[in-house]
């Protein structure tokens, strides 16, 4: 089964575009439901995100990567 | 959601802790709010030091690791905090006041603008009534460290805002800590030269702007805004008590 982790799509108004500040786990590391998995900046704030999830963590945006609201970030595999 | 609590008292007094020491109790206080502790906080305090701080990923930079030994060669350490933006140096010019509360997913409480404006918006109303008319939220170009919630006198950043959001543990609520860093004392060339100078160290071109800041001590005799802080600590409090 495959859950998808993505920006939260309602945090903010507008268009304005974050960017992934830090992945806290490495890609391929299985992670726990509700551990910290990476952190995300938008208009100076920064916005933990869990694993929504149990499963192994594959990584689709880098740190530094610039995201959008609702973005696909990582996924979970389990 | 019930009302939050209002602080007590021991809340609202100006500390004077260490750079490292105030960042620690803006994060027990984020800590005491996602475990439950409380669903509102608050920390005031003025560094009795001084730093150079940023959050983490500054750490990645080409050249960090040089720049850093050059800040603390002229005095300013680097150290790291947990909300957003770029680097803001802390001295005994800075008061700092940190707002964090507990906020339900699918409210309007959940939402970056809401937590600028109940930070900003009481700023600001302190401010008028301290005789500063022209005081208002937005960008201040050329500042550093400069977003859309900055507290602006005219158009120069008074107060800069930054966020940081937990979830709180065992349910779906999450916890915000919105932090104000006001300059008080001095005048802005001495921390703009400062940041300027890690600018340069790390090689980036871009370069900060005096003109771009201003000091509530320019504006007001110094001891009266500290004086004054009460005022400003009841108004955020009350901004914050009931969530929408």
């Amino acid at each position: 089964m495959t859950t998808e982790i993505t920006v939260p799509a309602d945090l903010w108004e507008g268009e304005t575009e974050g960017v992934i500040t830090a992945w806290l786990v490495n890609d391929g590391a299985e992670v726990a439901q509700g551990d910290l998995v990476a952190e995300v900046m938008v208009e100076k704030a920064q916005y933990e995100i869990e694993a929504p999830a149990t499963g192994r963590l594959s990584i689709a945006k880098e740190e530094d990567e610039v995201v959008s609201k609702g973005t696909l970030i990582a996924t979970l595999e389990s | 959601m019930m009302p939050a609590c209002i602080p007590d008292s021991d809340d609202m007094t100006l500390r004077r802790p260490s750079v490292a020491e105030g960042l620690a109790m803006e994060e027990a206080l984020l800590e005491s709010i996602c475990h439950g502790e409380s669903d509102l906080g608050l920390v005031v305090w003025s560094p009795c030091d001084r730093a150079l701080v940023m959050p983490r990923r500054h750490e990645r930079l080409a050249g960090f690791s040089e720049a850093r030994e050059a800040l603390e060669a002229r005095g300013w350490p680097i150290q790291f905090r947990s909300t957003g933006g770029t680097p803001v140096p802390q001295s005994t010019a800075v008061i700092n006041v940190a707002l964090a509360r507990r906020c339900r997913i699918g409210s309007s409480a959940a939402h970056l603008e809401w937590g600028y404006r109940r930070l900003g918006e009481p700023w600001c109303d302190w401010l008028r009534e301290l005789g500063i008319e022209d005081s208002n939220l937005g960008e201040a170009p050329g500042a550093y460290c400069d977003g859309r919630f900055n507290v602006r006198i005219g158009e120069r950043k008074l107060v800069g805002t930054a966020q940081r959001w937990r979830r709180v543990r065992g349910c779906r609520d999450m916890a915000l800590l919105v932090h104000g860093a006001m300059q008080v004392g001095g005048r802005p060339e001495v921390l703009v030269e400062v940041v300027n100078a890690f600018q340069a160290a790390i090689g980036d071109p871009q370069r900060f702007s005096p003109a771009s800041h201003v000091a509530l001590g320019q504006l007001l005799p110094e001891a009266r805004g500290e004086a004054a802080l009460p005022e400003l600590l009841e108004r955020l409090a009350k901004a914050v008590k009931y969530v929408f």
